[in-house]
Protein backbone atom coordinates (compact mmCIF):
# COMPACT_ATOMS: atom_id res chain seq x y z
CA UNK A 1 0.00 0.00 0.00
CA UNK A 2 1.09 3.23 -0.92
CA UNK A 3 -0.37 6.77 -0.51
CA UNK A 4 -0.47 8.95 -2.76
CA UNK A 5 -1.52 12.90 -3.52
CA UNK A 6 -4.90 13.45 -5.30
CA UNK A 7 -5.09 16.02 -7.69
CA UNK A 8 -7.36 19.38 -7.74
CA UNK A 9 -8.62 18.39 -4.62
CA UNK A 10 -9.15 20.66 -2.02
CA UNK A 11 -8.55 19.59 1.74
CA UNK A 12 -11.78 18.23 3.85
CA UNK A 13 -14.09 20.35 1.83
CA UNK A 14 -17.69 19.59 1.30
CA UNK A 15 -18.04 20.22 -3.06
CA UNK A 16 -20.95 19.35 -5.31
CA UNK A 17 -20.38 17.41 -7.84
CA UNK A 18 -21.63 14.58 -10.07
CA UNK A 19 -21.17 10.38 -9.68
CA UNK A 20 -19.45 10.82 -13.15
CA UNK A 21 -17.11 13.10 -11.80
CA UNK A 22 -16.71 11.66 -9.01
CA UNK A 23 -15.45 8.51 -10.59
CA UNK A 24 -12.68 10.64 -12.42
CA UNK A 25 -11.54 12.07 -9.09
CA UNK A 26 -11.52 8.31 -7.49
CA UNK A 27 -9.85 6.93 -11.11
CA UNK A 28 -7.27 9.75 -10.75
CA UNK A 29 -6.58 9.45 -7.00
CA UNK A 30 -5.86 5.24 -7.31
CA UNK A 31 -3.32 6.10 -10.31
CA UNK A 32 -5.12 5.91 -13.36
CA UNK A 33 -3.26 7.79 -16.53
CA UNK A 34 -5.01 5.97 -19.37
CA UNK A 35 -8.58 6.62 -20.95
CA UNK A 36 -9.58 4.94 -23.91
CA UNK A 37 -13.15 5.64 -24.79
CA UNK A 38 -15.98 6.02 -26.44
CA UNK A 39 -19.08 8.80 -25.01
CA UNK A 40 -22.30 7.57 -24.35
CA UNK A 41 -25.42 8.81 -22.32
CA UNK A 42 -25.29 8.93 -19.19
CA UNK A 43 -21.41 8.18 -18.76
CA UNK A 44 -20.03 11.02 -21.23
CA UNK A 45 -18.97 13.42 -18.57
CA UNK A 46 -16.63 10.99 -17.18
CA UNK A 47 -14.48 11.48 -20.57
CA UNK A 48 -15.47 14.86 -20.58
CA UNK A 49 -13.46 15.13 -17.15
CA UNK A 50 -10.56 12.57 -18.52
CA UNK A 51 -9.94 14.67 -21.24
CA UNK A 52 -9.26 17.91 -19.11
CA UNK A 53 -7.45 16.57 -16.27
CA UNK A 54 -5.38 13.43 -17.63
CA UNK A 55 -3.13 15.31 -19.68
CA UNK A 56 -1.93 17.69 -17.00
CA UNK A 57 -1.01 15.04 -15.00
CA UNK A 58 1.22 12.84 -17.93
CA UNK A 59 -1.55 10.49 -18.19
CA UNK A 60 -3.05 9.82 -22.11
CA UNK A 61 -6.76 10.45 -23.36
CA UNK A 62 -7.58 8.51 -26.60
CA UNK A 63 -11.29 8.85 -28.03
CA UNK A 64 -11.26 5.47 -29.80
CA UNK A 65 -13.52 4.47 -32.71
CA UNK A 66 -16.10 2.14 -31.01
CA UNK A 67 -16.36 0.09 -27.53
CA UNK A 68 -14.29 -2.85 -29.03
CA UNK A 69 -11.51 -0.57 -29.59
CA UNK A 70 -11.76 1.47 -26.32
CA UNK A 71 -11.20 -1.74 -23.99
CA UNK A 72 -8.76 -2.83 -26.40
CA UNK A 73 -6.53 0.10 -25.67
CA UNK A 74 -7.33 0.38 -22.27
CA UNK A 75 -5.83 -3.21 -21.99
CA UNK A 76 -3.19 -2.18 -24.36
CA UNK A 77 -2.15 0.69 -22.04
CA UNK A 78 -2.27 -1.53 -18.77
CA UNK A 79 -0.24 -3.96 -20.23
CA UNK A 80 2.33 -1.16 -21.04
CA UNK A 81 2.37 -0.02 -17.36
CA UNK A 82 -0.34 2.46 -17.07
CA UNK A 83 -3.44 1.70 -14.62
CA UNK A 84 -6.21 2.38 -17.19
CA UNK A 85 -10.15 2.43 -17.50
CA UNK A 86 -13.00 3.02 -20.28
CA UNK A 87 -16.35 4.22 -19.01
CA UNK A 88 -19.36 3.36 -21.23
CA UNK A 89 -23.16 2.67 -20.84
CA UNK A 90 -25.16 -0.80 -21.95
CA UNK A 91 -25.22 -0.37 -25.59
CA UNK A 92 -20.96 -0.05 -25.57
CA UNK A 93 -21.05 -2.16 -22.50
CA UNK A 94 -22.59 -4.48 -24.79
CA UNK A 95 -19.76 -4.08 -27.72
CA UNK A 96 -16.85 -4.28 -24.48
CA UNK A 97 -17.71 -7.74 -23.90
CA UNK A 98 -15.30 -10.06 -26.05
CA UNK A 99 -12.34 -7.81 -24.55
CA UNK A 100 -13.59 -8.41 -20.93
CA UNK A 101 -12.97 -12.08 -21.38
CA UNK A 102 -9.70 -11.02 -22.87
CA UNK A 103 -8.70 -9.34 -20.19
CA UNK A 104 -9.71 -11.86 -17.57
CA UNK A 105 -8.76 -14.92 -19.53
CA UNK A 106 -4.89 -12.72 -20.13
CA UNK A 107 -5.14 -11.16 -16.51
CA UNK A 108 -5.03 -7.73 -17.35
CA UNK A 109 -5.79 -5.03 -14.89
CA UNK A 110 -8.23 -2.57 -15.98
CA UNK A 111 -11.43 -0.86 -14.41
CA UNK A 112 -14.76 -0.85 -16.76
CA UNK A 113 -18.14 1.53 -15.88
CA UNK A 114 -20.77 0.91 -17.09
CA UNK A 115 -23.26 3.70 -15.94
CA UNK A 116 -26.50 1.82 -16.60
CA UNK A 117 -29.54 3.38 -18.60
CA UNK A 118 -32.78 1.69 -20.15
CA UNK A 119 -32.63 -1.29 -22.10
CA UNK A 120 -32.30 -3.40 -23.73
CA UNK A 121 -30.48 -2.23 -26.80
CA UNK A 122 -30.55 1.54 -26.91
CA UNK A 123 -33.39 1.93 -24.83
CA UNK A 124 -33.86 4.85 -22.42
CA UNK A 125 -30.67 7.00 -22.81
CA UNK A 126 -31.35 9.36 -20.19
CA UNK A 127 -33.08 7.03 -17.76
CA UNK A 128 -31.72 5.26 -15.03
CA UNK A 129 -32.09 0.87 -15.25
CA UNK A 130 -30.46 -1.33 -13.19
CA UNK A 131 -30.39 -3.75 -16.13
CA UNK A 132 -26.93 -4.91 -16.60
CA UNK A 133 -26.36 -6.71 -13.79
CA UNK A 134 -26.40 -10.74 -15.06
CA UNK A 135 -24.41 -9.18 -18.35
CA UNK A 136 -21.82 -7.43 -15.87
CA UNK A 137 -21.81 -11.16 -14.93
CA UNK A 138 -21.84 -13.43 -17.68
CA UNK A 139 -21.91 -11.17 -20.54
CA UNK A 140 -18.49 -12.08 -21.76
CA UNK A 141 -18.58 -15.99 -22.86
CA UNK A 142 -16.38 -18.59 -20.85
CA UNK A 143 -15.87 -19.42 -17.46
CA UNK A 144 -14.48 -16.48 -15.74
CA UNK A 145 -14.63 -14.90 -12.87
CA UNK A 146 -15.68 -11.00 -12.68
CA UNK A 147 -15.56 -8.47 -9.73
CA UNK A 148 -18.19 -5.94 -10.21
CA UNK A 149 -18.75 -3.32 -7.51
CA UNK A 150 -22.24 -0.66 -7.52
CA UNK A 151 -21.93 2.10 -4.82
CA UNK A 152 -25.16 4.22 -4.20
CA UNK A 153 -23.82 7.59 -3.97
CA UNK A 154 -21.71 10.14 -5.06
CA UNK A 155 -19.10 9.92 -2.58
CA UNK A 156 -19.51 6.09 -2.36
CA UNK A 157 -18.55 6.24 -6.47
CA UNK A 158 -14.90 7.77 -5.29
CA UNK A 159 -14.34 5.19 -2.61
CA UNK A 160 -15.71 2.69 -5.13
CA UNK A 161 -13.58 3.64 -8.31
CA UNK A 162 -10.25 3.87 -5.94
CA UNK A 163 -11.10 0.00 -4.81
CA UNK A 164 -11.92 -1.22 -8.35
CA UNK A 165 -8.07 0.11 -9.45
CA UNK A 166 -6.76 -1.62 -6.32
CA UNK A 167 -8.51 -4.94 -6.83
CA UNK A 168 -7.87 -4.74 -10.35
CA UNK A 169 -4.19 -4.35 -9.80
CA UNK A 170 -4.18 -7.19 -6.56
CA UNK A 171 -5.92 -9.94 -8.30
CA UNK A 172 -4.73 -8.72 -12.41
CA UNK A 173 -8.35 -8.84 -13.29
CA UNK A 174 -11.08 -6.43 -15.21
CA UNK A 175 -12.93 -4.90 -12.69
CA UNK A 176 -16.36 -3.39 -13.50
CA UNK A 177 -18.43 -0.17 -11.01
CA UNK A 178 -21.82 -0.49 -12.06
CA UNK A 179 -24.21 2.16 -11.32
CA UNK A 180 -27.03 4.02 -12.69
CA UNK A 181 -28.03 7.25 -14.42
CA UNK A 182 -29.40 8.80 -11.36
CA UNK A 183 -26.33 8.40 -9.19
CA UNK A 184 -24.18 9.65 -12.66
CA UNK A 185 -26.28 12.44 -13.22
CA UNK A 186 -27.14 13.39 -9.35
CA UNK A 187 -25.23 16.22 -7.93
CA UNK A 188 -24.63 15.82 -4.40
CA UNK A 189 -22.48 17.52 -1.36
CA UNK A 190 -18.98 15.28 -0.82
CA UNK A 191 -16.18 15.47 1.44
CA UNK A 192 -13.66 13.55 -0.62
CA UNK A 193 -9.92 12.82 1.36
CA UNK A 194 -6.68 13.86 1.01
CA UNK A 195 -5.27 10.67 0.43
CA UNK A 196 -5.95 7.01 -0.56
CA UNK A 197 -4.57 3.76 -0.15
CA UNK A 198 -3.60 2.40 -3.53
CA UNK A 199 -2.39 -0.88 -4.52
CA UNK A 200 0.35 -1.26 -7.49
CA UNK A 201 0.90 -4.42 -9.64
CA UNK A 202 3.08 -6.92 -8.25
CA UNK A 203 7.07 -6.88 -10.18
CA UNK A 204 8.67 -9.60 -11.04
CA UNK A 205 11.66 -10.42 -9.37
CA UNK A 206 13.16 -13.48 -11.59
CA UNK A 207 16.13 -12.55 -13.60
CA UNK A 208 14.18 -11.26 -17.57
CA UNK A 209 16.51 -13.91 -19.12
CA UNK A 210 14.37 -16.90 -16.95
CA UNK A 211 11.43 -15.36 -16.48
CA UNK A 212 7.99 -17.32 -17.08
CA UNK A 213 4.78 -14.75 -16.67
CA UNK A 214 2.06 -16.85 -15.49
CA UNK A 215 3.53 -18.66 -12.59
CA UNK A 216 1.25 -17.89 -9.18
CA UNK A 217 0.07 -20.62 -6.43
CA UNK A 218 -2.84 -22.28 -7.15
CA UNK A 219 -5.33 -19.40 -5.34
CA UNK A 220 -2.80 -16.89 -6.51
CA UNK A 221 -1.62 -14.07 -9.34
CA UNK A 222 1.53 -13.95 -11.07
CA UNK A 223 3.57 -10.67 -11.13
CA UNK A 224 2.97 -8.35 -14.12
CA UNK A 225 5.82 -6.37 -15.51
CA UNK A 226 5.33 -3.57 -18.07
CA UNK A 227 6.19 -4.45 -21.40
CA UNK A 228 9.58 -2.30 -22.59
CA UNK A 229 10.79 -2.90 -18.63
CA UNK A 230 13.09 -5.99 -19.88
CA UNK A 231 10.55 -8.82 -19.31
CA UNK A 232 9.65 -10.74 -22.95
CA UNK A 233 6.55 -12.39 -22.36
CA UNK A 234 4.08 -13.71 -24.96
CA UNK A 235 -0.04 -12.32 -24.44
CA UNK A 236 -3.18 -14.73 -25.51
CA UNK A 237 -6.43 -15.05 -25.29
CA UNK A 238 -5.97 -18.85 -25.70
CA UNK A 239 -5.51 -21.36 -22.99
CA UNK A 240 -1.68 -21.04 -22.18
CA UNK A 241 0.95 -22.46 -20.10
CA UNK A 242 2.80 -20.87 -17.31
CA UNK A 243 5.57 -19.70 -19.77
CA UNK A 244 2.73 -17.41 -21.70
CA UNK A 245 2.13 -20.02 -24.95
CA UNK A 246 -1.03 -21.54 -26.23
CA UNK A 247 -1.58 -24.83 -25.28
CA UNK A 248 -4.50 -27.45 -25.79
CA UNK A 249 -3.39 -29.63 -22.81
CA UNK A 250 -6.10 -30.48 -21.09
CA UNK A 251 -4.85 -30.59 -17.44
CA UNK A 252 -2.51 -27.06 -17.93
CA UNK A 253 -6.26 -25.58 -19.44
CA UNK A 254 -8.04 -27.00 -16.28
CA UNK A 255 -5.62 -25.22 -13.88
CA UNK A 256 -5.59 -22.11 -15.37
CA UNK A 257 -9.03 -21.74 -15.30
CA UNK A 258 -9.41 -23.34 -11.76
CA UNK A 259 -6.88 -20.95 -10.64
CA UNK A 260 -8.17 -17.26 -12.08
CA UNK A 261 -11.44 -18.38 -9.76
CA UNK A 262 -9.84 -19.62 -7.08
CA UNK A 263 -7.26 -16.27 -7.31
CA UNK A 264 -10.50 -14.54 -6.16
CA UNK A 265 -13.09 -17.01 -4.57
CA UNK A 266 -10.01 -17.50 -1.98
CA UNK A 267 -9.71 -13.32 -1.23
CA UNK A 268 -13.67 -12.91 -0.51
CA UNK A 269 -12.73 -10.91 2.43
CA UNK A 270 -10.72 -8.43 0.31
CA UNK A 271 -13.51 -8.24 -2.31
CA UNK A 272 -17.07 -8.43 -0.78
CA UNK A 273 -18.59 -5.40 1.08
CA UNK A 274 -21.63 -5.43 2.15
CA UNK A 275 -23.49 -2.78 4.08
CA UNK A 276 -26.22 -3.00 6.65
CA UNK A 277 -28.68 -1.13 8.42
CA UNK A 278 -30.90 -1.76 11.31
CA UNK A 279 -31.15 -5.27 10.85
CA UNK A 280 -30.35 -6.77 14.56
CA UNK A 281 -33.93 -7.11 15.49
CA UNK A 282 -35.74 -7.11 11.64
CA UNK A 283 -38.60 -9.25 10.61
CA UNK A 284 -37.97 -8.42 6.74
CA UNK A 285 -35.25 -7.47 5.28
CA UNK A 286 -34.54 -5.66 2.06
CA UNK A 287 -32.13 -6.44 -0.38
CA UNK A 288 -31.30 -3.39 -2.38
CA UNK A 289 -27.98 -2.09 -4.17
CA UNK A 290 -26.80 1.07 -5.96
CA UNK A 291 -29.51 3.74 -6.07
CA UNK A 292 -32.25 1.68 -4.90
CA UNK A 293 -30.51 1.11 -1.72
CA UNK A 294 -30.63 4.89 -0.98
CA UNK A 295 -34.39 5.01 -0.91
CA UNK A 296 -34.86 1.33 0.47
CA UNK A 297 -32.84 3.20 3.46
CA UNK A 298 -35.22 6.03 3.78
CA UNK A 299 -38.28 3.43 3.48
CA UNK A 300 -36.79 1.69 6.44
CA UNK A 301 -36.64 4.54 8.62
CA UNK A 302 -40.27 5.53 7.76
CA UNK A 303 -41.27 1.86 8.69
CA UNK A 304 -39.49 1.70 11.90
CA UNK A 305 -41.64 5.08 12.90
CA UNK A 306 -44.73 3.05 12.18
CA UNK A 307 -43.49 0.09 14.40
CA UNK A 308 -42.21 -2.03 11.81
CA UNK A 309 -38.98 -4.32 12.49
CA UNK A 310 -37.31 -3.71 9.35
CA UNK A 311 -33.55 -3.66 7.54
CA UNK A 312 -31.68 -3.49 5.00
CA UNK A 313 -28.90 -5.44 3.35
CA UNK A 314 -26.93 -3.27 0.82
CA UNK A 315 -24.48 -5.42 -1.04
CA UNK A 316 -21.49 -3.13 -2.45
CA UNK A 317 -19.84 -5.76 -4.16
CA UNK A 318 -22.35 -7.38 -6.29
CA UNK A 319 -19.78 -9.93 -7.93
CA UNK A 320 -18.73 -12.34 -6.08
CA UNK A 321 -22.67 -12.68 -4.82
CA UNK A 322 -22.38 -11.96 -1.16
CA UNK A 323 -23.81 -15.08 -0.71
CA UNK A 324 -22.59 -16.14 2.87
CA UNK A 325 -24.18 -12.72 4.21
CA UNK A 326 -27.50 -12.84 2.03
CA UNK A 327 -27.64 -16.66 4.18
CA UNK A 328 -26.72 -15.34 7.50
CA UNK A 329 -29.16 -12.71 7.26
CA UNK A 330 -31.97 -15.23 5.81
CA UNK A 331 -31.33 -17.27 9.19
CA UNK A 332 -32.23 -14.38 11.12
CA UNK A 333 -35.34 -13.04 9.64
CA UNK A 334 -38.83 -14.00 8.32
CA UNK A 335 -38.85 -12.14 4.99
CA UNK A 336 -36.25 -10.54 2.55
CA UNK A 337 -37.89 -8.32 -0.17
CA UNK A 338 -35.60 -7.58 -3.09
CA UNK A 339 -36.21 -4.41 -5.15
CA UNK A 340 -34.33 -4.16 -7.98
CA UNK A 341 -34.62 -1.74 -11.80
CA UNK A 342 -34.80 -4.51 -13.70
CA UNK A 343 -37.45 -7.59 -14.16
CA UNK A 344 -35.79 -9.79 -11.67
CA UNK A 345 -31.87 -10.61 -11.72
CA UNK A 346 -29.92 -10.45 -8.29
CA UNK A 347 -33.47 -11.60 -6.50
CA UNK A 348 -32.56 -15.65 -8.05
CA UNK A 349 -29.22 -15.25 -6.66
CA UNK A 350 -31.12 -14.36 -3.31
CA UNK A 351 -33.14 -17.32 -3.96
CA UNK A 352 -30.35 -19.50 -4.17
CA UNK A 353 -28.45 -18.14 -1.05
CA UNK A 354 -31.70 -18.02 0.83
CA UNK A 355 -32.27 -21.67 0.47
CA UNK A 356 -35.82 -21.48 1.82
CA UNK A 357 -35.30 -20.25 5.19
CA UNK A 358 -37.19 -17.09 4.65
CA UNK A 359 -39.38 -15.96 2.29
CA UNK A 360 -38.13 -14.07 -0.60
CA UNK A 361 -40.08 -11.08 -2.10
CA UNK A 362 -39.88 -8.82 -4.92
CA UNK A 363 -40.42 -5.19 -6.14
CA UNK A 364 -39.15 -5.68 -10.17
CA UNK A 365 -39.92 -2.18 -12.46
CA UNK A 366 -38.24 -1.45 -15.56
CA UNK A 367 -39.75 1.54 -16.79
CA UNK A 368 -37.03 4.10 -16.81
CA UNK A 369 -38.22 5.52 -13.29
CA UNK A 370 -36.78 5.47 -10.28
CA UNK A 371 -38.06 3.57 -7.12
CA UNK A 372 -38.80 6.22 -4.54
CA UNK A 373 -39.36 5.60 -0.82
CA UNK A 374 -42.86 6.07 -0.81
CA UNK A 375 -43.10 2.91 -2.74
CA UNK A 376 -40.96 0.72 -0.57
CA UNK A 377 -42.79 1.79 2.41
CA UNK A 378 -46.19 0.18 1.12
CA UNK A 379 -43.94 -2.32 -0.23
CA UNK A 380 -42.63 -3.09 3.50
CA UNK A 381 -46.79 -2.79 4.59
CA UNK A 382 -47.54 -5.45 2.14
CA UNK A 383 -44.66 -7.59 3.08
CA UNK A 384 -45.42 -6.82 6.79
CA UNK A 385 -48.88 -8.02 6.18
CA UNK A 386 -48.07 -10.88 4.27
CA UNK A 387 -45.67 -12.18 7.00
CA UNK A 388 -48.35 -11.49 9.88
CA UNK B 1 -33.23 15.49 10.18
CA UNK B 2 -34.87 18.56 8.87
CA UNK B 3 -35.11 18.25 4.72
CA UNK B 4 -36.36 20.34 2.07
CA UNK B 5 -37.20 20.22 -1.26
CA UNK B 6 -37.29 22.96 -3.83
CA UNK B 7 -37.79 22.86 -7.45
CA UNK B 8 -37.29 25.62 -9.66
CA UNK B 9 -39.33 25.31 -12.60
CA UNK B 10 -39.25 26.98 -16.10
CA UNK B 11 -38.27 27.16 -19.97
CA UNK B 12 -34.74 26.79 -21.58
CA UNK B 13 -32.69 29.99 -21.28
CA UNK B 14 -33.76 30.84 -18.16
CA UNK B 15 -31.12 29.68 -16.08
CA UNK B 16 -32.92 26.94 -14.25
CA UNK B 17 -30.12 24.37 -13.81
CA UNK B 18 -27.96 26.83 -13.02
CA UNK B 19 -30.04 28.51 -10.90
CA UNK B 20 -30.71 25.04 -8.63
CA UNK B 21 -26.52 24.32 -8.37
CA UNK B 22 -26.13 27.99 -7.30
CA UNK B 23 -28.48 27.03 -4.36
CA UNK B 24 -27.22 23.61 -3.61
CA UNK B 25 -23.81 24.96 -3.41
CA UNK B 26 -24.69 27.52 -1.21
CA UNK B 27 -26.46 25.49 1.02
CA UNK B 28 -23.12 24.15 1.51
CA UNK B 29 -22.01 26.81 2.14
CA UNK B 30 -24.36 27.32 4.90
CA UNK B 31 -23.23 23.99 6.35
CA UNK B 32 -26.19 21.94 5.10
CA UNK B 33 -25.92 18.91 2.89
CA UNK B 34 -27.23 19.12 -0.67
CA UNK B 35 -28.07 17.61 -3.68
CA UNK B 36 -29.11 18.62 -7.48
CA UNK B 37 -30.72 17.09 -10.03
CA UNK B 38 -31.73 17.84 -13.20
CA UNK B 39 -33.71 16.46 -16.30
CA UNK B 40 -31.62 15.23 -19.27
CA UNK B 41 -32.63 13.66 -22.92
CA UNK B 42 -35.60 15.26 -24.13
CA UNK B 43 -37.19 16.90 -22.22
CA UNK B 44 -34.63 19.32 -21.60
CA UNK B 45 -34.42 20.74 -25.18
CA UNK B 46 -36.62 23.16 -25.47
CA UNK B 47 -39.78 23.66 -23.68
CA UNK B 48 -40.27 22.82 -19.47
CA UNK B 49 -36.68 22.69 -18.01
CA UNK B 50 -36.08 21.94 -14.26
CA UNK B 51 -33.92 21.54 -11.57
CA UNK B 52 -34.21 19.89 -8.21
CA UNK B 53 -32.29 20.64 -4.91
CA UNK B 54 -32.53 18.72 -1.64
CA UNK B 55 -31.19 20.62 1.77
CA UNK B 56 -30.69 18.75 4.49
CA UNK B 57 -29.31 19.18 8.04
CA UNK B 58 -27.74 15.60 7.75
CA UNK B 59 -26.94 13.30 5.29
CA UNK B 60 -29.20 12.89 2.69
CA UNK B 61 -31.30 9.34 2.27
CA UNK B 62 -33.45 9.02 -1.35
CA UNK B 63 -31.53 12.44 -3.14
CA UNK B 64 -34.14 13.05 -6.03
CA UNK B 65 -37.25 15.46 -5.01
CA UNK B 66 -40.11 13.02 -3.67
CA UNK B 67 -42.82 15.43 -2.25
CA UNK B 68 -42.25 19.24 -3.15
CA UNK B 69 -41.76 22.18 -0.12
CA UNK B 70 -41.26 24.60 -2.50
CA UNK B 71 -42.27 25.07 -6.35
CA UNK B 72 -41.47 28.03 -8.21
CA UNK B 73 -42.18 28.35 -12.06
CA UNK B 74 -41.31 30.96 -14.24
CA UNK B 75 -43.33 29.70 -17.40
CA UNK B 76 -46.84 28.85 -18.27
CA UNK B 77 -46.01 25.60 -20.11
CA UNK B 78 -43.80 24.82 -16.59
CA UNK B 79 -46.81 26.01 -14.42
CA UNK B 80 -48.72 23.14 -16.01
CA UNK B 81 -46.19 20.51 -15.78
CA UNK B 82 -44.74 20.67 -12.17
CA UNK B 83 -47.70 22.09 -10.22
CA UNK B 84 -48.93 18.50 -9.70
CA UNK B 85 -46.09 17.23 -8.38
CA UNK B 86 -46.18 19.87 -5.14
CA UNK B 87 -46.71 18.33 -1.99
CA UNK B 88 -50.34 19.06 -0.95
CA UNK B 89 -48.86 21.05 1.91
CA UNK B 90 -46.28 22.52 0.08
CA UNK B 91 -45.70 26.10 -1.19
CA UNK B 92 -46.11 27.65 -4.51
CA UNK B 93 -44.37 30.89 -6.23
CA UNK B 94 -45.44 31.74 -10.01
CA UNK B 95 -43.90 34.28 -12.36
CA UNK B 96 -47.07 36.69 -12.53
CA UNK B 97 -46.76 36.76 -16.64
CA UNK B 98 -47.98 32.61 -16.47
CA UNK B 99 -50.47 32.22 -13.91
CA UNK B 100 -53.97 31.83 -14.42
CA UNK B 101 -56.53 33.81 -12.75
CA UNK B 102 -57.81 30.44 -11.20
CA UNK B 103 -54.68 30.88 -8.76
CA UNK B 104 -55.25 34.42 -7.49
CA UNK B 105 -54.85 34.75 -3.61
CA UNK B 106 -53.15 31.34 -3.42
CA UNK B 107 -49.87 31.73 -5.07
CA UNK B 108 -47.69 34.09 -4.33
CA UNK B 109 -46.78 36.02 -7.83
CA UNK B 110 -43.91 38.02 -8.51
CA UNK B 111 -42.76 39.77 -11.62
CA UNK B 112 -39.42 37.55 -11.94
CA UNK B 113 -39.08 37.38 -15.55
CA UNK B 114 -40.32 40.94 -16.34
CA UNK B 115 -37.19 41.80 -13.54
CA UNK B 116 -34.77 39.57 -15.31
CA UNK B 117 -35.67 41.52 -18.57
CA UNK B 118 -34.85 44.76 -17.34
CA UNK B 119 -31.90 44.16 -15.78
CA UNK B 120 -30.46 42.05 -18.35
CA UNK B 121 -32.61 42.50 -21.28
CA UNK B 122 -33.45 38.63 -21.80
CA UNK B 123 -34.46 36.60 -19.79
CA UNK B 124 -30.93 35.58 -19.05
CA UNK B 125 -30.87 36.14 -15.42
CA UNK B 126 -34.46 34.92 -14.67
CA UNK B 127 -33.31 32.20 -11.98
CA UNK B 128 -30.85 34.41 -10.32
CA UNK B 129 -34.07 36.76 -9.90
CA UNK B 130 -35.62 33.65 -9.06
CA UNK B 131 -33.25 32.88 -6.11
CA UNK B 132 -33.77 36.25 -4.55
CA UNK B 133 -37.23 35.74 -4.60
CA UNK B 134 -37.01 32.03 -3.18
CA UNK B 135 -34.44 32.86 -0.31
CA UNK B 136 -36.51 35.93 0.62
CA UNK B 137 -40.13 34.00 0.85
CA UNK B 138 -38.53 31.08 2.45
CA UNK B 139 -34.93 31.45 4.01
CA UNK B 140 -33.39 28.06 2.62
CA UNK B 141 -30.27 29.07 2.98
CA UNK B 142 -27.50 32.04 4.72
CA UNK B 143 -27.98 35.06 2.57
CA UNK B 144 -23.98 35.78 2.33
CA UNK B 145 -23.56 31.79 1.54
CA UNK B 146 -26.04 32.79 -2.02
CA UNK B 147 -24.16 35.76 -2.64
CA UNK B 148 -20.68 33.97 -2.29
CA UNK B 149 -22.52 30.96 -4.61
CA UNK B 150 -23.95 33.46 -7.24
CA UNK B 151 -20.83 35.26 -7.35
CA UNK B 152 -18.59 31.76 -7.96
CA UNK B 153 -20.71 29.73 -10.35
CA UNK B 154 -21.67 32.93 -13.15
CA UNK B 155 -19.17 33.97 -15.15
CA UNK B 156 -16.95 36.87 -14.27
CA UNK B 157 -17.93 39.15 -16.67
CA UNK B 158 -21.45 39.03 -15.28
CA UNK B 159 -20.90 39.02 -11.49
CA UNK B 160 -22.17 42.33 -11.33
CA UNK B 161 -25.21 42.14 -13.60
CA UNK B 162 -26.09 38.30 -11.46
CA UNK B 163 -25.92 39.75 -7.78
CA UNK B 164 -28.19 42.64 -8.72
CA UNK B 165 -30.42 39.94 -10.15
CA UNK B 166 -30.45 38.19 -6.92
CA UNK B 167 -31.14 41.68 -4.71
CA UNK B 168 -33.86 42.58 -7.03
CA UNK B 169 -35.74 39.16 -6.89
CA UNK B 170 -35.42 39.77 -2.85
CA UNK B 171 -36.73 43.44 -3.35
CA UNK B 172 -39.97 41.87 -5.23
CA UNK B 173 -40.72 40.08 -1.66
CA UNK B 174 -39.99 42.77 -0.13
CA UNK B 175 -42.18 45.35 -1.86
CA UNK B 176 -45.20 43.18 -1.61
CA UNK B 177 -44.68 41.70 1.81
CA UNK B 178 -47.52 43.03 4.27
Amino acid sequence: MTETRLPEIPLAQAQLIQGNEACVKGALAAGCRFYGGYPITPSSEIAEHMVRLLPNIGGVFVQMEDEIASLASVVGASLGGMKSMTATSGPGFSLMQEHIGFAAMTEVPCVIVNVMRGGPSTGLPTSPSQGDVMQARWGTHGDHPIIVLAPSSVGEVFHVTVKAFNLAERFRTPVIVLYDEIIGHTRESVVLPATVDVIDREQPHDDPDDFWPMVAPPDGTPPLPAFGDGYRFHVTGLAHDERGFPTNDAQVAEALVARLHRKIEAHLDEIVEVDTYMLDDADIAIFAYGIVGRSAREAVERARDAGIKVGLIRPVTLWPFPAREVAAVASRVDTILVAEMNLGQLIGEVERAVAGNAEVLGYLKADGEPITPTTLLEEILHAEKVRQ
Amino acid sequence: MNRNEIRIAGAGGQGVVTAGRILAEAAILSGSHATHSQVYGPQSRGGASRSDVVIATGPIGFPLADDIDLLIVLSAEAYTRYQPELSPDGRLIVDGRCAPASLAGTARQFAVVDTSRAISGSQLVTGVVALGVLQAVADVVEDEALRTAVAARVPAKHRDMNLKALEAGAHLVRETSP
